[in-house]
C-alpha cells in the first residue's frame, strides 16, 4: 500500500493495520504518525530478521548435536516480547480518556493537561491516590515518547506521593525502562495470574534469589502490573539495608517498594495493597548456587500473622530464574566483616561472589499458586497453628518449583 | 496563665493572639527580650530552674503553656550544660507540683523526640519506641517528658497535654530548620532524599489555642497532612540544592553554624533519613485540623502563595 492510499483511509482502519503488523507504539500514534510509519514498514518487509535467523542454523550446523541450550536471545523471543509489548499498551491504553484533559491548576498556576482516567473527571496525578494501588501511564502508553510530559510534572513537582513515599512518576519511568529486563531479556512467563485479588489486600510470598541484585523482587511487581486484570502495584517491602544505602534509600520508595518492619506492612494492608514479601531475607538471597530453589525457613512467619490480622488471603508466589542470573559461587563472611569495616552502619551478615557481573539472559517463569485465605472471623491464630500455616506455603512454594524445574529444558 | 518561651515566634504570636481575647491575663516569661512588642506582663528570667520555679509559685497560674520545654541550646546544638537545657522543665513541673490550682499545662515538645534512623518505621506513632543511637536534643527531649509523666501521676486532676511538632516552617520563625530551607544554595547529602513533615507557622499556633479552648489528656503529634521530598521542597521554593557526599555535607552544616544558620547533629540525622508521623490521634482523640498541607505550608514558608490566615 503506498502512501497516498494509506492516508484515504480513516484512522480507526490504519490502526486495525497497524494491528496486524504489530506496529509498536501504535497507539500513542497521530494519524500522520501511523500512516509514515506504516508507509516505511511497507517499503521494507521485515528486513531485521531474515539473516539473524541463518546465523543460529551456522552455529547449530558447526555444534553439530542439535539444539544446544546456548545463552542469548533468538528472534522468534524478540517477536514474541513485541507482541506481548503491543499486547499490553492496547490494554492499558483502554484506562484512560484522551478525548478529556484534567482541569487541574496548581496553586502557583501550573495547569495539568494529562488525559484524564477513564469514566473520572481527574488524570491519575490529581485525582484521588488511585495511581497508589493501579498502575495506570498517565499518557495513557508506556513509552518514551510521553517522558518530555512526566519530566515537566517531576520538575514542576505538580503532585504529592503516597505516603510511603511512591513517586508515581518515577515509578512509571522505572517501569517503562524495566520492561526490557522483563519482556526482551528475561521474557517472563506468569502462570496462575488470576490468583492475585482483583482489590482489597492480600500477603504475596515468594521464594528470594539473585545474590547480587534483587531482581525477583523487581519482576514480581512487574508480573502483576503487566499481567493482572486491572493491573496493581505490589508493594514489596525490603530490610533496612535500602534506607541506608545511598540513592537506593529514596528510589526505593519512589518506585513503590517500601520499608519491611511489621507497623508498616500493617498500614499498607489495611490501606488495601497488595504487600510482596520475601521472608527468607538475606539468607535466602545470598545462596550459593548448588542451594538454588531450595525454599528456606520462612522467616519467623510474621507475614502469616499480619495477614490473619488483617483478614486478607496469602498468596504463594514460585519464581524460577532469579537464582541464575548471578550464580553464586562462593558466600563470604570475611567479606562482609571486611564491608561492615567500612560501613559500620550497614547490618551484612554473609556477602555472595557472583561468577558474572553482567545478568544473564535467563528465561524466568512467575507461578501465582491459588491464595490461602485467612481462617474464620479474623480472630488471630495460636503459634502452632501460624506455625503449620507457613509450612504448608513453604511447601506449596516447594512443589511449584520443582514441578516447573522438572518441566524445564534450559535454563536460557 | 503563663506562657514560657515568649521571645519565640510561635510564643510571641501566641501572646498577641490571648492578650487579644480579654478572657485571661497573660504572664510571659523568656530569658531573651522579644524582638515584637507584647501587649502583657513580659519577666525576663533566666530559665535554669530556681528563678522560674519561684516565679510560678508567684503567679499562681491556671493554665500553663511551656513553650520553651528544652532550652534553645539543645535545639540549635550549642554547648551547653544538660542541667541548664532542661533545668526549666524540672523547676516549672516542680511547682506545678505544689500548687493546686492548675488546670492543664500545656507543653511544646518536638518530633525530634522519635530521632531518625533507617529502623524507624514509616510513620511514626506516638507510642513508636525510636530505633537507633539518640541525639543530644533527643535526649533532652525524653527526659523532659519524663517529668511530664511524674507531674502527670502525682496530679491526677490536671490535664497534661503534650504537643509533639513537626519542624515548624515559616518565613520568619528563625528556626534552624527553616533559615537551612531558605538558604539561597541548600546543602543536602548526596544519595539521601528524606522523606520530610511540615507544620505552618500559624498551624501552630493554631493548634496551642486549640490546646487551650479544648482540654485533652494525653501526647499527640502534630504536623500538617502529607509528606513531603525534601528534593520537591527545594524545587517548589526554588532553591538550587548542592548534594555533597557525607564528609563534605558535615563541613558544610559547621560552616553554616558561623553564617548564623545552626545546623545541629539531630538536624543531619533529620536530613538523612527523615521522619513522618502518624497524626490520626491528633485528628480524632484532640480533634485538630491544620489549615495547611505539607505542600502548601512549603509554598508559603517560601512565599510563593499567601497563607490562609490572615497576618496577625
Amino acid at each position: 500500500m503506498t502512501k497516498s492510499d494509506l492516508t484515504s483511509l480513516t484512522k480507526r482502519e490504519l490502526l486495525e493495520i497497524a494491528r496486524e503488523r504489530d506496529l509498536v507504539g501504535r497507539s500513542a500514534m497521530s494519524k500522520q504518525e501511523l500512516v509514515e510509519a506504516l508507509a516505511q514498514e511497507t517499503e521494507e518487509p521485515s528486513r531485521v530478521e531474515q539473516p539473524e535467523v541463518e546465523v543460529i542454523d551456522d552455529r547449530l550446523d558447526i555444534d553439530g548435536i542439535g539444539a544446544l541450550p546456548l545463552p542469548g536471545i533468538s528472534p522468534e523471543d524478540r517477536a514474541e516480547a513485541r507482541a506481548r509489548r503491543a499486547a499490553l499498551d492496547d490494554r492499558l491504553s483502554r484506562f484512560v480518556d484522551r478525548s478529556t484533559h484534567c482541569s487541574w491548576t496548581s496553586i502557583e498556576g501550573h495547569p495539568c493537561g494529562l488525559p484524564v482516567l477513564a469514566d473520572t473527571v481527574r488524570c491519575g496525578l490529581h485525582g484521588d491516590g488511585l495511581i497508589a494501588d493501579k498502575p495506570i501511564p498517565l499518557t495513557g502508553s508506556l513509552s518514551f515518547s510521553a517522558w518530555p510530559t512526566l519530566w515537566r510534572h517531576l520538575s514542576l513537582a505538580t503532585y504529592d506521593p503516597d505516603s510511603f513515599g511512591l513517586d508515581p512518576v518515577i515509578a512509571e519511568m522505572t517501569w517503562n525502562v524495566l520492561n526490557a529486563l522483563y519482556y526482551d531479556y528475561f521474557r517472563v512467563e506468569v502462570e496462575g495470574v488470576e490468583n492475585v485479588p482483583s482489590s482489597g489486600g492480600a500477603v504475596l510470598v515468594a521464594n528470594h534469589g539473585g545474590a547480587a541484585i534483587p531482581y525477583d523482587s523487581a519482576m514480581l511487581a512487574l508480573a502483576v502490573m503487566n499481567e493482572a486484570e486491572p493491573p496493581r502495584r505490589v508493594r514489596v517491602v525490603g530490610t533496612e539495608i535500602f534506607n541506608m544505602l545511598p540513592f537506593v534509600s529514596h528510589l526505593y520508595r519512589k518506585v513503590g517498594a517500601a520499608y519491611a518492619t511489621r507497623d508498616d506492612a500493617r498500614e499498607l494492608l489495611k490501606r488495601g495493597h497488595l504487600l510482596g514479601v520475601f521472608p527468607e531475607g538475606e539468607r535466602g538471597f545470598m545462596k550459593p548456587v548448588w542451594e538454588a530453589y531450595r525454599v528456606g525457613r520462612l522467616g519467623r512467619g510474621g507475614f502469616a500473622d499480619l495477614a490473619q490480622d488483617a483478614g486478607v488471603p496469602i498468596v504463594p508466589v514460585a519464581i524460577i530464574g532469579s537464582e541464575e542470573v548471578h550464580p553464586a559461587v562462593m558466600v563470604s563472611k570475611r567479606l562482609a566483616q571486611l564491608v561492615r569495616l567500612i560501613f559500620p552502619e550497614q547490618r551484612v551478615e554473609e556477602i555472595a561472589i557472583a561468577l558474572n557481573p553482567i545478568p544473564l539472559p535467563i528465561r524466568w517463569k512467575i507461578r501465582f499458586l491459588p491464595p490461602v485465605e485467612p481462617s474464620g472471623d479474623g480472630e488471630s491464630i495460636d503459634a502452632l497453628e501460624q506455625l503449620e500455616r507457613v509450612e504448608d506455603v513453604r511447601r506449596s512454594i516447594q512443589d511449584a518449583l520443582d514441578d516447573m524445574l522438572a518441566s524445564r529444558t534450559t535454563a536460557f | 496563665m503563663l506562657v514560657t518561651g515568649a521571645a519565640t515566634w510561635t510564643g510571641g504570636n501566641l501572646i498577641q493572639r490571648l492578650t487579644r481575647r480579654d478572657d485571661m491575663t497573660v504572664f510571659a516569661v523568656d530569658d531573651q527580650t522579644p524582638r515584637i512588642h507584647l501587649d502583657t506582663d513580659f519577666r525576663k528570667l533566666s530559665l535554669d530552674g530556681l528563678d522560674l520555679a519561684r516565679y510560678v509559685l508567684d503567679v499562681d497560674p491556671t493554665i500553663v503553656i511551656h513553650l520553651q520545654s528544652v532550652h534553645r541550646t539543645s535545639e540549635e546544638g550549642r554547648r551547653a550544660s544538660s542541667e541548664d537545657r532542661i533545668l526549666g522543665s524540672l523547676g516549672l513541673f516542680g511547682a506545678i507540683e505544689r500548687l493546686t490550682s492548675v488546670r492543664s499545662v500545656i507543653v511544646k515538645s518536638d518530633t525530634a523526640i522519635y530521632g531518625a534512623s533507617p529502623r524507624n518505621p514509616s510513620f511514626l506513632a506516638e507510642t513508636t519506641r525510636p530505633q537507633g543511637k539518640p541525639s543530644r536534643h533527643q535526649r533532652d527531649l525524653a527526659e523532659m517528658e519524663r517529668f511530664i509523666g511524674e507531674a502527670r501521676t502525682s496530679h491526677p486532676d490536671t490535664v497534661f497535654t503534650t504537643l509533639r511538632f513537626a519542624p515548624i516552617f515559616g518565613p520568619k520563625v528563625g528556626n534552624s530548620i527553616s533559615r537551612y530551607l531558605t538558604l539561597p544554595v541548600v546543602p543536602t547529602l548526596l544519595g539521601f532524599d528524606p522523606r520530610l513533615q511540615l507544620i505552618h507557622d500559624r498551624d501552630a499556633v493554631d493548634a496551642l489555642e486549640h490546646a487551650i479552648d479544648n482540654p485533652t489528656d494525653g501526647t499527640f503529634n502534630v504536623a500538617a497532612d502529607g509528606q513531603i521530598y525534601l528534593s520537591r521542597m527545594l524545587r517548589l521554593g526554588r532553591r538550587i540544592p548542592q548534594p555533597l557526599p557525607g564528609r563534605m555535607f558535615d563541613a558544610a552544616l559547621r560552616g553554616m553554624t558561623r553564617f548564623n544558620v545552626p545546623a545541629p547533629d539531630h538536624l543531619k540525622g533529620l536530613l538523612k533519613h527523615g521522619r513522618v508521623t502518624d497524626t490520626e490521634r491528633m485528628h480524632r482523640e484532640f480533634g485538630f485540623t491544620p489549615t495547611h498541607t505539607c505542600r502548601q505550608t512549603v509554598l508559603c514558608g517560601y512565599e510563593r502563595i499567601d497563607a490562609k490566615h490572615d497576618e496577625i
